[in-house]
């Protein structure tokens, strides 16, 4: 069982590989408190969780008492572990195709009580999957994995990073019962992007600010709450939308034919049935959004229209007036569509700078490859400015924060005002102004009417005016 | 069996075969895939290359599918499930070789003369068949119909990268060669570029080079120092750093993760960068070494790179293939029950400047055996191009290797060919280094230099900068890297 706990962290300066910092943090955690840290994107509430598990080089203050066992659930975790898996791909010289390590084998490593890690798999839905690569999980599901093998391995300090993200309407209130349980015995620290979803258990608020612990609010104290409140909803200036590029560089689209028309669609592997038999017609205008708990397949059927996913040239698909297999590029298929997904923000390994991130979207590819003329650079430029980013078009995407990457792609997606715009589940990890903001662009790209959007996202508040078309898997 | 075909060739054939070798621009592309639109492709082998080769070919407009062994189709093997899942059209030799416009050839070495044997019959009057490898054709002498046109396309990467750089929208460097004796049509260079486009290889660079100068260097790359130069390193450096009572953990550390370290400094910056990461003094050292350790090595590189161009190598080889690869297996084990291989790595941290300030002596080797790699394969008539290819650009492919599994899993992992090579090489190049071992101590492989002061003479800085910077692979390096980074940073 967990041990009392007494962490102070006495002027504390911690640096991450001089990318970032954090500053003379004074903060203590004791036994019987649960904290929640919350902040903007970029400002540092996940570097200062990190620390809690190990992370960072501490330059100066002194900082006591942390346990021995933490665990740590969190984007960057989850990417890193992600990654990991991906070198072992990519380091393979040899002319074997590498499957991964399976799901059990992750949530092993780190299991204390082998009774209590069945328990979680069964409740978290996982039996099936066991004998599955990690790598190959939806986002969702890689998520649940994490979150089962932090919670099986009993630790004296839990520390979640955006838990409820991306997590079905089942799972949620599940996590949310089973957390609530074991903070009798076991101390946890969150972060949550949106203060209004902390659970009721939480007694401390920590607010950071460019690396600083601005304010400490203790939940027992209503006024202070409600000034940290309304701190959040300090509403944005009114936005326009960034023009598209001036020379219109795709082929006419037939106005009479849908944008996309799946029919009886399937995915199938040897040992496993993702979907069957899934039809779907998307007229130009219509606006979707798409459905269904984790792992249902709703990435997969989207990679399905986009041509990422290999099984599209097995199925009837017909996407921008392509019937595919019939000799089409992949390229001539992504000049329709904007994309973002996690799964990009994975895939998106290369060492830019965020103007060329932004940029990149007029190329449909992942880095620069080739020349962009003066009006993108410009209408780059305008997206940046839009995202609070303009001072740092040249700063490396690589050490942005997740919710920072986040909101580049979202701007490399609708940079070109594509056609078909896809975003699957843009929010994730985004503060409560900057979701504002994406649910703003989302709106007024809706309205322009010259983009279809899909759209799909867990969060029920999420809603965006325009799109009124639904489809469950 | 047939004759070498590199020996049947008159010496002036042999020696412009060899120099044979051009960076080919981008607007030599222009056609596109146009020269295989239509074409039916079919893959032999579905390991990393064949399915990731495959999976960009048809994502670029063309057909591709996959011709199996019937058992391997009934028995629903892995390659099986590597081509269906990826919704391919998988089917056996009888069912889709005889409609095969273009038969890709993606199966290893050993292989390629009883699957080339088995398919040659049936393939279609005037197709084409096309290798990664010369191995079969120049080695082997494999005999191809004369109404088939020989092609090879070889991405310079591994089959993962391959597909992840296409999608980026990006490719590898590839080579690309056409047979000589078997291009009845004059079509050959029109379908390997069109192949290359077809696996994005041509936003990279393309090298147009022959089967020959791919063959003699690559062998002469991946047995001395891509796989030799780095087993025999680890081996006498783990050795050492034991004599000096370094702990085990660490020792087995330093070097296991160490190369792939430092040699992610070559892949960026060349010898220069990665040398440029070490103190002054201990550039200085490592300098010193590295001249010593290439005048002990350069008659054994010679005698690889003799061996090779003679085929005194490839008929050794193949004869112990012929014996059910008894000396290779011997050797293979033999590497398993190394010191160095059976001590684990710790758990102690070890940040990446410390695998440079600790490691002085396996940055020399690493120098030593790129630079003597390099200069050998020139000497013997290959052009720069391809040497550097062969030694210096794929050093951190091979060093990765090690970082994941050590020596075992390396010389499992790589080519047959590659691996028999690597244990002639470590044989000999293990004894012959034995009196430059021996006065070492642990400032140079384990502990680092440790002064006080690292104040060194000017003069003599200069001097060695120069010396760096002024070797010819340093050009080349600068150049074909420039390449690929002119189309990454282009804005």
């Amino acid at each position: 069982m967990a041990l009392p706990v007494d962490i102070t962290f006495d002027a504390v300066d911690v640096d991450f590989d001089g990318h970032f910092q954090l500053h003379d943090i004074n903060w203590s955690i004791q036994f019987g408190e649960h904290w929640l840290i919350a902040g903007a994107n970029g400002s540092g509430k996940s570097a200062l969780a990190a620390v809690l598990a190990g992370a960072g080089d501490l330059s100066g203050g002194t900082l006591t008492g942390l346990p021995g066992k933490v665990a740590l659930v969190s984007y960057e975790a989850q990417a890193e572990l992600i990654a990991d898996e991906l070198k072992k791909d990519d380091a393979d010289i040899l002319d074997v195709i590498s499957e991964g390590t399976p799901v059990a084998e992750i949530i092993q490593r780190d299991t204390s009580d082998p009774d209590l890690a069945n328990q979680l798999i069964v409740q978290f839905g996982l039996t099936p999957l066991l004998s599955r690569a990690f790598r190959k999980l939806s986002t969702g599901e890689t998520r649940k994995v994490m979150l089962v093998r932090a919670l099986a391995s009993e630790p004296d300090l839990l520390v979640l990073d955006e838990p409820f993200d991306g997590l079905d309407v089942n799972t949620h209130p599940m996590l949310l019962e089973h957390l609530t349980r074991i903070i009798k015995t076991t101390p946890t620290v969150l972060v949550l992007n949106r203060i209004d979803e902390r659970p009721e258990y939480i007694t401390h608020i920590a607010w950071v600010e460019h690396g600083r612990i601005e304010q400490q609010v203790n939940c027992a104290d209503p006024k202070a709450v409600a000034e940290l409140n309304q701190l959040l909803h300090l509403t944005h200036t009114s936005i326009s939308l960034p023009d598209p590029d001036p020379i219109d560089r795709l082929p006419a689209l037939d106005p009479s034919k849908p944008l996309v028309d799946i029919r009886n669609a399937s995915v199938k592997y040897a040992d496993n049935v993702v979907f069957d038999n899934v039809n779907w017609r998307i007229e130009r205008g219509e606006h979707w959004q798409l459905t269904g708990p984790n792992g249902s397949g709703k990435t997969c059927l989207l990679s399905l229209i986009t041509g990422d996913h290999p099984q599209c040239y097995v199925n009837d698909i017909n996407v921008f007036g392509f019937q595919r297999g019939n000799g089409e590029t992949i390229w001539q298929i992504k000049q329709f569509i904007g994309y973002v997904s996690t799964q990009l923000q994975w895939e998106y390994r290369v060492s830019t700078n965020l103007k060329n991130v932004v940029l990149s979207g007029f190329h449909d590819s992942i880095g620069v490859y080739t020349h962009s003329s003066d009006a993108q650079k410009a209408i780059a430029d305008q997206w940046l400015e839009i995202l609070g980013m303009g001072h740092r078009a040249n700063e490396s995407f690589n050490q942005l924060s997740h919710g920072d990457k986040r909101l580049l792609l979202i701007a490399r997606a609708m940079v070109k005002h594509p056609p078909l715009l896809i975003l699957d589940e843009p929010c994730l990890g985004l503060d409560d102004m900057n979701r504002r903001l994406v649910l703003a662009l989302i709106e007024k790209i809706c309205a322009s009417g010259k983009t279809t959007v899909l759209y799909v996202n867990h969060h029920a508040e999420d809603k965006v005016a325009g799109i009124d078309q639904y489809k469950n898997l | 069996m047939g004759t070498n075909y590199f020996n049947s060739l008159s010496l002036r054939e042999q020696l412009e075969q060899l120099g044979k070798c051009r960076f080919m621009h981008l607007d030599e592309f222009t056609e596109g895939v146009d020269a295989l639109k239509g074409k039916k492709m079919v893959v032999i082998g579905c390991g990393a290359q064949g399915l990731n080769q495959g999976l960009n070919l048809r994502d670029s407009g063309l057909d591709v599918s996959y011709a199996l062994r019937a058992e391997a189709i009934s028995e629903k093997r892995q390659s099986f499930k590597n081509a269906s899942d990826n919704g391919f059209t998988v089917g056996t030799y009888e069912d889709l070789i005889p409609t095969a416009d273009v038969v890709l050839n993606l199966t290893p070495d050993k292989q390629h003369t009883s699957v080339v044997n088995a398919v040659m019959p049936m393939m279609k009057k005037g197709s084409c068949l096309s290798y990664s490898h010369g191995f079969n054709i120049v080695e082997e002498g494999m005999q191809v119909r004369d109404d088939i046109t020989v092609i090879m396309v070889a991405p310079k990467c591994p089959g993962s990268e391959v597909r992840a750089e296409y999608v980026r929208g990006f490719g590898v460097p590839t080579l690309i060669a056409v047979h000589e004796n078997n291009d009845p049509n004059g079509e050959g260079l029109s379908l390997a570029k069109a192949y290359a486009v077809g696996t994005g290889g041509h936003k990279a660079g393309v090298l147009m080079s022959s089967f020959v100068a791919e063959v003699k260097s690559d062998l002469m790359g991946e047995q001395t120092i891509l796989c030799g130069m780095l087993q025999t390193g680890s081996l006498l450096c783990y050795d050492k750093m034991m004599e000096e009572g370094i702990d085990p953990g660490y020792a087995a550390k330093l070097i296991q993760y160490g190369w792939e370290t430092v040699t992610e400094a070559l892949k960026y910056g060349g010898v220069t960068n990665m040398m440029d990461r070490l103190s002054n003094p201990a550039k200085i050292r490592a300098f010193e070494l590295a001249e010593e350790m290439k005048d002990i090595m350069r008659p054994l590189y010679h005698k690889h790179q003799d061996d090779i161009m003679t085929g005194h190598f490839s008929s050794t080889m193949m004869a112990d293939w012929a014996n059910d690869d008894k000396d290779l297996l011997g050797w293979r084990a033999d590497t398993a029950e190394t010191a160095f291989e059976k001590q684990a790595a710790g758990d102690m941290e070890i940040s990446e400047q410390e695998y440079f300030d600790n490691g002085i002596l396996m940055v020399a080797m690493v120098k030593a055996g790129v630079e003597l790699a390099f200069e050998t394969m020139t000497d013997a008539g290959i052009i720069a191009d391809s040497a550097y290819y062969e030694s210096l650009h794929e050093t951190p492919l091979i060093a990765n290797t090690i970082a994941r599994k050590k020596l075992y899993e390396m010389n499992a992992t790589i080519s047959d060919t590659a691996e028999y090579g690597c244990y002639l090489y470590n044989h000999a190049c293990v004894p012959l280094l034995q009196d430059f071992m021996k006065p070492l101590k642990s400032d140079v492989i384990g502990k680092g230099l440790q002064l006080n002061d690292s104040s060194v003479d000017n003069a003599r800085l200069i001097e060695v900068n120069d010396a760096i910077r002024s070797h010819p692979v340093e050009a080349i390096g600068a150049e074909l890297r420039g390449h690929m980074a002119d189309m990454k940073r282009i804005v």
